[in-house]
């Protein structure tokens, strides 16, 4: 571990290096993954858009960190960091999440949208008709 | 710390304080030096992604209670300019790449080209973005009480939506300046040869930076433009 990471952080061991070929492979791939977002995102796909488009944002985001940020072949340490705070971003949604999904009705804010409604008794105002008094 | 000191716990009795100008005397040798170098700016960018996570969850949790107007609402985005934002900072992230991966190779010039494209991306980037804001002032789709967006009167949440989307975009467009500035400073000692193929933390870190902007452009173009 310390002899590797001793080699990734020396400027003259060049066992780590990569050619420009790299670089220009994940380029297209973002591109080809924001045409692919842009195509379905647009298309209907029920309840299929939302995961489809964070899937993809995930897939380039990783792209970018492991390659264009070099968190491949980066010191074991910096990965355990970037890990550590995407973590702690998971415990701020499941407690956020956690607290909104088991709420009483009456304790949401009012004008929501039906779905958040267990009984779906409470009038909400008609979400895609502006016009509605 | 004296450098004799240095010397009995470097390699061989080598003394790479005297050989190397960018080796700070509190650091045994350049390469754990540039270990601590990274390992901060990791820390950093570790605070960085939590910041925009809180933002992040914001969205959800009024997309959650109004869903359909945020559909709506993301509608109302111009998809174009949102689409050519997205290329131009993903290829501005593989340029800087690039110009990190020249300086390395010790071809300063070429780093140099591909640092002033970076930033002249930057300031096409902030320039679409302003059109854009321009575009939302004048119709009044804008947070809180000064929301007069005739197409979306009266949807719950619509002022939310708005309000969400200059938050976000607009601390995203701040990290933009502050990466151009950044930037340019790295580009200054691109071109002076203060980095070379023996030392170019200064570029590689502020590309990490560059790199965090764009990432964050990933998540917030799926999420404000498409759905």
């Amino acid at each position: 571990m310390a002899e590797k990471n001793k080699q990734a952080a020396d400027p003259s061991a060049h066992e780590h290096e990569h050619g420009a070929g790299r670089y220009v492979l994940i380029w297209a791939a973002l591109l080809v993954f924001t045409l692919t977002t842009v195509i379905t995102g647009r298309m209907d796909l029920g309840g299929a858009n939302l995961p489809l488009a964070l899937i993809i944002a995930t897939v380039k985001a990783t792209l970018v960190v492991l390659f264009f940020m070099h968190l491949w072949d980066s010191e074991g340490i910096n990965r355990l960091v970037f890990c550590v705070a995407l973590l702690f971003v998971l415990v701020l949604i499941a407690g956020v999440f956690g607290d909104l999904l088991t709420r009483m009705p009456d304790a949401l804010p009012t004008g929501r949208h039906a779905h958040t409604l267990e009984g779906g008794d409470m009038p909400t105002t008609p979400a895609l008709n502006p016009h509605a008094e | 710390m004296s450098s004799s000191d240095a010397a009995v716990h470097g390699h061989g009795g080598h003394d790479e304080h005297a050989s190397n100008p960018h080796l700070a005397h509190h650091f045994d040798s350049i390469a754990t030096q540039n270990h601590a170098s990274r390992l901060g700016m990791w820390l950093f960018l570790g605070t960085e992604v939590l910041l925009f996570a809180g933002l992040f969850l914001g969205y959800a949790v009024y997309r959650h209670f109004y869903h359909d107007t945020f559909r709506f609402a993301s509608h109302t985005l111009n998809l174009t300019l949102g689409t050519i934002n997205t290329i131009v900072l993903i290829s501005s992230s593989f340029t800087v790449a690039m110009a990190y991966n020249m300086v390395k190779k010790g071809n300063n010039k070429a780093a140099a080209g591909l640092l002033v494209f970076t930033i002249l991306c930057a300031l096409a980037f902030l320039c679409i973005k302003a059109f854009e804001y321009q575009h939302k002032f004048v119709e009044g789709a804008l947070p809180g009480k000064w929301f007069t967006f005739e197409e979306m009167k009266g949807m719950p949440g619509a002022n939310m939506f708005f309000t969400v989307y200059f938050l976000t975009t607009g601390l995203h467009a701040f990290h933009v300046i502050v990466g151009m500035a950044i930037l340019m400073w790295v580009l200054k000692k691109v071109i002076k040869g203060q980095v070379d193929p023996t030392y170019y933390i200064p570029v590689e870190l502020g590309g990490l930076y560059w790199h965090l902007v764009d990432l964050v452009w990933i998540f917030l173009f799926p999420l404000l433009y498409l759905i």
